[in-house]
């Protein structure tokens, strides 16, 4: 992408968070169902916290360099972004992708009275709630749920061996998780027969109550999703050459179930380890490699294909890190970071300024974009639905998807 | 956590009472096995009729004092060191999952399981295996006595150290990791302290270092300063700290509350108000827990229809439960890498707080897993039940009509009745009598929802 657009998008951006408030005043929001192919979002949970500040450097700050004597980037290693910032050296992925002009980054995204515990501002960023209210779904599955597809459909599911994450959680419609394609099979001597007297027994109505009914429920999940995604057959190879790790072989399963015509419209992968209290130079390059290489590659590897258009990726963390590192070359918790969303159909470059490092809260950044004005961008934009429902508000959407 | 909750049937003031044979329900074997499955992991029939000629109190102590003998205790610490010597984490999994299986003091080791998930600690960071053996003994050593001195203990211990990176907290820059998970996750619960308080605790122990795998105060990197922590102000250390932590009322009903989902069944509603008898007890004799673990135990809400049947079984207690049943040993190498593909795996929790327990352990992944652990279980030749192929056992142990092996298998090893559909399947298979017939019938025992909870 040519330098001067690159800029453009960055001071149109920064101009129209200016006018960021947060909530619309009315219904601005367009509720027009604009009828389309199935759209496809990869959700990628960077668990732990991610060091925003050392993901998009902010290469002018001479706050940054202070408070980072050893945790920091110098700015002549940074992939440029713009005169201001530019990206940790091992996201040549990412750079690769905004140079192509598929990848959108939204800074200083957070919400108010951040809280800084892994799971509780996790959960805050699943459900949209804070702790103490209700939280029986989450934004995810109010969409899901919103979204009326036929019973049986696998309108989600989540790659992973953790628990299913509160964000895909919904009242009505349970979310089949699985940890890979090949591991996603029952293995017996006799599968079938077993297959079969597992569902009977999962679909007894037998003395039930509410904990027996969800393990059978999920059981008979289970084995109608191992069979569909187990006929849909061999994962067909590409030329595309894939990194090693987890997250790369968790995208190559997903492009896989894409292109084999599985209408799965919300994926959800995590990639861990950016708890980086200490010794974080190392560990969070490597993360941050994995992370721009994968992406990189799934990109790659749709892109001659029908599905190119349909597909989104985006990637979130539950908070960012404290700006001043401690003592263990490492960073502490934090608040506000950046968001970054990946597609053909994305605006590419940055969306509203970098955080202002010399106006702290309590040491940490201040956010100026809530988290659930990316999830109305995604609502609006990408699944062309109402948010206001599934966000219970009108949230101004982030701007970063061509609507 | 989303989920409906319930509210006891009992009242807090009978909830906690000593639980009365015919009156409160029956002591048979169903309900000595429920006993042990929750209490430890499990228990052959001998060991269930054993307890059925006696009272329920004294089944509860006998399954609480149990000691390992002398000779067990130095076979496993010698295959402990030589596990911790291949400096390979799966031998140590291994090793600890065999004692689990093994182990005549069943109620220490369900608790030592208990307190790895709560003072959670990962080998995926902490790669030095014979700190994470310590850990695991530390862990024994304090499972039933004082919170305090374990606490104290647990903050010293180099593994925990190196994984929440207070190994090298400094004066200059304190790292806040391991002074909010105490009081985040190991003492007092979120929403108990400030974000003041964190930053004031790390102060504290800034100086605890690690140094030839052992713990060591570095003065020099002490931050001597004043510090005000939950309201109270002094030259802290970090003993200071954990005392201070421990001194909060909230302690106290964190970990009771904790312990009582734990081993009754973790939707309660109002659990607060429902410990509260425990609560004041627990406080009052100083934090010792073994007293509490004997009236949870033997209380009449332990042994209600409300609790028995409504714990989900984590991987571990899956598949030690399943081999304790029937007096068996396994290859507990492939077994407890079996468990980690189910969800569990020993020294690996997902992260600092734990497994999730409960409904947490159940999705279409891990359900397909759990069956798939119980087939490659009865499929090894190195799986013996009492010294027996499975399908020897089978056929020698339980009488010749596959009905009644069936109904033995459901009070052994179920809490919840077998669906009629299945077991008329288990009877069909369990009636050809050949070894593939009897796996099959076993493992599709072990694969549906019922056997799932415990």
């Amino acid at each position: 992408m040519p330098n001067s657009r690159r800029q453009f998008l960055s001071r149109s951006a920064s101009a129209a968070a200016i006018t960021f408030s947060g909530r619309l005043p009315v219904p601005l929001l367009a509720a027009v169902e604009k009828k389309k192919a199935p759209v496809v979002l990869v959700v990628i949970e960077l668990q732990g916290g991610n060091d925003g500040l050392n993901t998009v450097v902010p290469t002018s700050s001479e706050t940054y360099r202070r408070l980072r004597p050893n945790t920091g980037i110098a700015a002549g290693n940074t992939l440029s972004i713009s005169s201001d910032c530019g990206f940790h050296p091992q996201l040549q992925g990412f750079a690769e992708l905004l140079e192509q002009g598929k990848l959108g980054i939204v800074n200083g995204v957070g919400y108010d009275n951040p809280n800084r515990s892994h799971f509780e501002s996790m959960d805050i960023w699943h459900t949209c709630q804070r702790s103490g209210d209700r939280r029986p779904e989450g934004w995810l599955g109010r969409w899901i749920e919103s979204a009326q597809r036929p019973a049986g459909d696998l309108t989600a599911l989540h790659l992973g061996d953790q628990q299913l994450p509160l964000a895909l959680k919904s009242q009505q419609r349970p979310v089949p998780s699985i940890r890979s394609k090949e591991q996603f099979r029952l293995r017996a001597a006799n599968a079938d027969q077993l297959q079969q007297q597992l569902l009977i027994a999962s679909e007894t109505a037998e003395s039930t109550d509410d904990l027996l009914g969800f393990i059978r429920s999920s059981t008979s999940t289970a084995l109608q999703t191992s069979q569909r995604i187990q006929a849909i057959g061999r994962r067909s190879t590409t030329a595309t050459v894939w990194p090693d790790g987890n997250l790369s072989r968790k995208l190559q399963t997903v492009s896989g179930l894409i292109r084999a015509g599985l209408e799965t419209s919300v994926y959800y992968l995590s990639l861990g380890g950016f708890d980086t209290h200490a010794q974080q130079p190392d560990v969070h390059g490597r993360l941050l490699r994995q992370l721009g290489d994968a992406t990189a590659a799934f990109m790659r590897d749709l892109a001659e294909t029908e599905h190119a258009d349909r597909v989104m990726l985006m990637c979130f963390s539950e908070f960012g890190r404290r700006v001043a590192e401690n003592a263990s070359a490492g960073t502490d918790h934090g608040t506000a970071g950046p968001v970054f969303l990946i597609g053909n159909q994305v605006l590419a470059g940055l969306h509203g300024d970098l955080p202002d490092l010399n106006q702290l809260e309590n040491d940490d950044l201040k956010y100026h974009t809530d988290f659930r004005q990316v999830y109305a961008d995604v609502l609006e934009n990408w699944f062309q639905t109402d948010s206001r429902e599934i966000l219970s508000g009108s949230w101004l959407p982030s701007g970063a998807i061509r609507s | 956590m989303i989920r409906m909750s319930e509210l006891s049937p009992l009242p807090a003031s009978e909830a906690w009472m000593p639980f009365r044979p015919g009156i409160d329900g029956d002591w048979n074997v169903a309900q000595a096995a429920h006993l042990y499955r929750r209490g430890g992991f499990g228990a052959p029939l001998e060991q269930l009729q054993q307890a059925v000629d006696q009272s329920p109190d004294q089944a509860v102590s006998g399954l609480i004092e149990a000691v390992e003998p002398d000779t067990y205790r130095s076979t496993m610490a010698t295959l402990a060191h030589a596990a911790a010597a291949s400096g390979d984490t799966r031998s140590l999994a291994a090793w600890w999952l065999r004692r689990i299986i093994s182990s005549p003091a069943q109620a220490q080791e369900r608790l030592v399981l208990f307190w790895h998930g709560h003072f959670a600690t990962s080998a995926e960071k902490v790669t030095d295996v014979s700190l994470m053996l310590q850990q695991n003994e530390l862990l024994r050593t304090h499972a039933m006595s004082g919170f305090e001195p374990f606490v104290q203990a647990v903050s010293q211990d180099p593994a925990m150290l190196l994984w929440l990176d207070a190994a090298a907290s400094r004066k200059a820059h304190p790292n806040e990791n391991y002074a909010r998970e105490l009081m985040e996750l190991f003492c007092l619960g979120e929403g108990k302290y400030t974000e003041q308080d964190i930053r004031e605790a790390a102060r504290c122990f800034t100086g605890w270092e690690v140094r030839r795998k052992q713990f060591r105060f570095n003065r020099f990197q002490h931050d001597n300063g004043s510090k005000t922590v939950l309201g109270v102000t002094g030259e802290f250390g970090g003993e200071d700290v954990v005392q201070v932590v421990l001194q909060q009322s909230a302690a106290a009903e964190f970990l009771i509350c904790k312990l009582v989902r734990y081993y009754l069944r973790d939707d309660i509603a109002d659990v607060v108000n429902l410990c509260q008898p425990l609560i004041r007890q627990y406080r009052d004799n100083g934090l010792v827990l073994k007293p509490i673990l004997k009236q949870i135990l033997n209380s009449r809400l332990f042994h209600s229809p409300w609790c028995v049947g409504y714990r989900v079984r984590s991987p571990i207690d899956l598949a030690a439960g399943l081999l304790r049943c029937f007096a068996g040993s396994a290859n507990t190498v492939q077994l407890s890498d079996q468990t980690k593909e189910a969800g569990q795996g020993l020294f690996f929790p997902p992260g600092v707080q734990g497994w999730d327990e409960g409904r947490a352990w159940i999705n279409t992944s891990t359900l397909l897993g759990r069956s798939n652990l119980i087939a490659e279980m009865l499929a090894d030749s190195a799986t013996r039940f009492s010294g027996q192929s499975p399908a020897d056992y089978v056929r020698d142990k339980f009488s010749d009509n596959a009905e009644t092996i069936v109904r033995q298998i459901q009070d052994l090893l179920f809490s919840r009745p077998i669906p009629g559909s299945t077991a008329a399947q288990a009877v069909e298979l369990l009636h050809r009598r050949t070894d593939q017939s009897i796996r099959e019938a076993l493992q599709l025992l072990c694969s549906i929802p019922e056997f799932q909870l415990c």
